[in-house]
């Protein structure tokens, strides 16, 4: 029934706005109302660690208010969508470093795999999700994926100040992580990761479609030399690295 | 020649306050499951680092025993040992008890667990967990028509008893995958993990029957003879011995190549060091050994009893530290550089276990202790008196 | 033989007035109470006509959400933002029936909705 609706809707919203097609049912839809994840889309990311200081978190504050990320100043079950990783060279061999490391929202996701009730997908355009709605919080996920990318929320959260009413906040005994900010993806836009960083640093994360030859970040993929992090484990990993 | 099953009386005190305890311990998995339900996880000592914690050790290691506590039934239906024919009830029983237990834990450690159905809805059949979500119902139903069959319908017993042995060497490989897949984890991620875990259950399984039915046919005052202690000694040692050969083959595996010294260094010398030689090597392998092949405890029944205990705490020090040490050890990201962060990134994690999460596993074994406490009670389970049939003699002691 | 009709008889019998037992205590606050009174919505028309909406909006919903999260196709119109142009208070429009029905939908642990 609502999928039949749906349809007409669609439609509608291609026509014209303000069409009455039900007695008691009218729609007002602009043609921005209704989009839908292509899965002609790779999104991905390259990060230029070159250009990242050790002392800015402009990345991860962004994360933070946009997405309703608390921080509870337990080190230990703080929840962490994106993190500064400082880098330091073993041998000394190799300049120190720091670099955020979030989801990597790989081809082949360990966390997808192994998750018992599909509540960690991936999305048509490649970007993994936890489905909030449908995570039991049995954690394997968390034993699967190599980068640290997720966290259970180990008590109630709460937000200082209003929280960003575009994102639910999550409960306790879910597990959550980087979503690419979808929402805002879906609405036309940019990380708020990557944003923050064009607008309050150097800008050295620049995010794009993979799929697209034409795209920023195919070209630059192209041009400089980039690595992911623990490509041995064939997960094809979706932000990449330039410069370590 | 098999004297006649029967149920135990359970008519005195002892029996009644020994049920009384584990329903109060029972219960105490019950307080700690709610304060966890309504506090959120923070209250246990998990973190993002270590996320699972004591409910999972008790658990898996009460469904290792689970599949292991079926060693009696198989040996004597699948491998024709007779004298232990009068246990494969006790032992099929046993199995079904410490599954109900151990699964209870490990549903009720979820993060959501109001959605704990969920799984049955959406099954993602990549998932080890699917996989072991239909291997243990499996083991369920088998062990329950396995039962039946040995009460009523005596000419399905081989058939019955045979799928459910096979069936129980999957499952406990299936439990050991749950790790042994995981290729991000290098502690974890090897072919003989599940292996391991099938090694483990087999003595674990023996032991735990072992103590029982001593502490069974003591208490109740009834007559088992002692040469079927020392069958399974012998058993046991068997095991035992197999349990260390995969241990030496695993460590031998890894310390083979250079990829692995580092992480192996750190568990041979690291800060679960000491859960690795006592618990795995010490209560899995050598304590038992060194008891079971003493010229004198051998050969007595408190000995093989000791020993026995042994083990047990070595299958809940093995499941601790794979799951423990296998978490704490940090990711190499970034090979060649030393990390840190905020998340703790390139540091082993910490983790100490909170009494809730004690009580909630202690919780589990209540209720599979309660659950065979009232098992034996009201159903023909053991032999009034347990004896080794004729002609059948020890093939060797110490 | 007669002892045995008149136990089943007596049996029945019991178990009849259990049910009627429950059925009252069951709901005792409810047998009195007026059906709820949802506020007035702020604007015009509901996304669905209200009569549908009444009986399906937790479906409509939960449809919503399975095409909204997992197949990326958002309706903006229909989010559950949007349902609080309207109905501006949760308290007051959706708490009101679910009480009454003894509903307790956990979205709003995560949504957020003007109280
Ligand atoms: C444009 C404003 C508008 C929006 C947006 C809207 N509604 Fe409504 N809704 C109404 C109106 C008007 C009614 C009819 C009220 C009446 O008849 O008393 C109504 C009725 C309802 C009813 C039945 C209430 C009753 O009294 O029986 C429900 C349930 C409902 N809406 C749920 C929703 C949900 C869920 C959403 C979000 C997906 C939503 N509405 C979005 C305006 C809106
Ligand atoms: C006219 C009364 C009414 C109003 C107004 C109403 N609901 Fe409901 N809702 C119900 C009833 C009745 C049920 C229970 C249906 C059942 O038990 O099958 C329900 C169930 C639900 C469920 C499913 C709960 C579950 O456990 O599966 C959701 C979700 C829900 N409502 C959301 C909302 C939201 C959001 C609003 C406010 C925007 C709202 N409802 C307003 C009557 C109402
Ligand atoms: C554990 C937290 C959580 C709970 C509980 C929860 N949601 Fe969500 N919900 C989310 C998140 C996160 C999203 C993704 C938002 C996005 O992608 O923009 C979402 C998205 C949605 C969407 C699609 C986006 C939109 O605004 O329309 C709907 C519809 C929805 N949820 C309905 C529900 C309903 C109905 C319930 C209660 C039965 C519920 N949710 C419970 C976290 C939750």
């Amino acid at each position: 029934m609502t999928m039949d609706r749906r349809s007409v809707l669609g439609l509608g919203g291609v026509l014209a706005a303000g069409v009455i097609l039900a007695p008691g049912l009218r729609l007002i839809a602009a043609p921005e109302d209704v989009t839908e994840a292509s899965d002609k889309r790779r999104w991905g990311m390259l990060i230029d660690t070159t250009q990242c200081n050790p002392a800015c978190t402009a990345c991860t504050q962004a994360c933070r208010t946009e997405n309703n990320v608390p921080l509870t100043g337990d080190p230990e079950r703080d929840i962490h969508w994106i993190r500064k990783v400082e880098l330091h060279s073993k041998d000394g061999g190799k300049p120190d470093r720091s670099l955020p490391v979030l989801c990597n929202h790989c081809e082949h996701p360990p966390c997808v795999h192994v998750c018992p009730t599909q509540a960690s997908f991936i999305r048509k355009d490649g970007i993994v999700l936890v489905d909030m709605h449908r995570c039991i919080g049995c954690r394997y996920c968390m034993i699967a994926c190599p980068y640290k990318a997720r966290s259970l929320v180990y008590s109630t959260p709460s937000i200082p100040g209003t929280p960003n009413r575009k994102v639910p906040m999550r409960a306790k005994g879910v597990v959550e992580k980087c979503t690419f900010c979808v929402h805002r993806i879906d609405d036309g836009g940019q990380p708020a990761c990557v944003e923050a960083c064009q607008k309050e640093a150097k800008g050295g994360m620049l995010f794009g479609d993979l799929n697209d030859p034409q795209s920023e970040i195919s070209q630059r993929l192209r041009q400089v030399l980039s690595t992911t992090i623990r490509p041995d484990l064939g997960l094809k990993p979706r932000v990449h690295y330039q410069g370590i | 020649m098999l004297s006649e099953f029967s149920a135990i009386k359970g008519s005195s005190p002892g029996y009644w306050k020994l049920v009384a305890l584990c329903a109060l311990l029972f219960l105490v998995g019950v307080g700690s499951f709610f304060a966890i339900e309504s506090y959120g996880h923070g209250i246990t000592g998990m973190n993002n680092q270590v996320v699972w914690g004591m409910p999972h050790v008790f658990a898996i290691s009460l469904l290792v025993m689970a599949s292991g506590a079926l060693n009696l039934g198989s040996m004597s239906t699948v491998f024709a040992s007779i004298q232990f024919k009068q246990f494969t009830r006790f032992s099929a029983f046993l199995s079904i008890v410490l599954l109900i237990g151990g699964l209870t834990v490990l549903l009720l450690d979820l993060g959501r667990p109001d959605r704990m159905l969920l799984p049955m809805l959406y099954m993602n059949f990549r998932s080890m967990f699917t996989w072991n979500v239909f291997l243990y119902s499996g083991f369920f139903v088998l062990c329950l028509l396995y039962l039946w069959s040995m009460f009523d319908y005596k000419q399905f017993t081989k058939v019955v008893g045979s799928a459910a042995f096979a069936w129980r060497v999957i499952l406990t490989t299936g439990t050991g995958s749950i790790f042994g897949v995981i290729h991000a984890r290098d502690v974890f991620f090897s072919a003989i993990t599940g292996p391991m875990f099938v090694a483990v259950s087999l003595t674990s399984g023996t032991a735990l029957s072992t103590i029982l039915l001593v502490g069974t046919y003591r208490k109740t005052g009834r007559y088992m003879e002692e040469k079927l202690v020392f069958g399974l000694r012998n058993a046991l040692i068997f095991f035992t011995l197999l349990v260390g050969y995969m241990f030496v083959v695993e460590k031998f595996t890894k310390f083979y190549s250079p990829a692995f010294y580092e992480v192996e260094t750190w568990l041979l010398v690291g800060p679960w060091a000491w859960l690795y030689w006592l618990g795995v090597w010490g209560c899995c392998v050598i304590f038992p050994l060194v008891i079971l092949f003493h010229g004198r405890l051998g050969n007595t029944v408190q000995g093989v009893v000791a020993a026995s205990v042994v083990t047990v705490v070595g299958v809940f020090a093995f499941v601790a530290h794979v799951l423990l040490a296998g978490q704490s050890y940090p990711f190499d990201m970034f090979p060649g550089y030393q990390l840190s962060s905020v998340f703790l990134d390139g540091a082993s994690a910490h983790y100490v276990p909170s009494l809730v999460e004690l009580g909630m596993g202690i919780g589990g074994i209540g209720l599979s202790a309660l659950l065979f406490l009232l098992g034996i009670r009201f159903f023909r389970m053991l032999p009034a008196k347990a004896v080794a049939p004729e002609g059948w003699e020890l093939p060797w002691s110490p | 033989m007669s002892s045995r009709r008149s136990l089943a008889v007596r049996m029945s019998v019991g178990l009849l007035l259990a049910m009627l037992l429950v059925l009252v205590g069951g709901f005792p606050g409810n047998l009195g109470a007026d059906p709820p009174q949802p506020e007035k919505p702020k604007g015009g028309q509901c996304v669905r006509p209200a009569e549908w909406m009444r009986h399906n909006h937790m479906d409509f919903l939960k449809h919503n959400r399975t095409v909204a999260v997992r197949e990326g196709k958002r309706v903006r119109s229909e989010s559950l933002q949007k349902c609080a142009e309207c109905h501006t208070s949760r308290e007051r429009f959706c708490d009101r029936c679910h009480d009454y029905v003894a509903v307790e939908p956990d979205c709003f642990d995560c949504h957020i909705y003007p109280k």
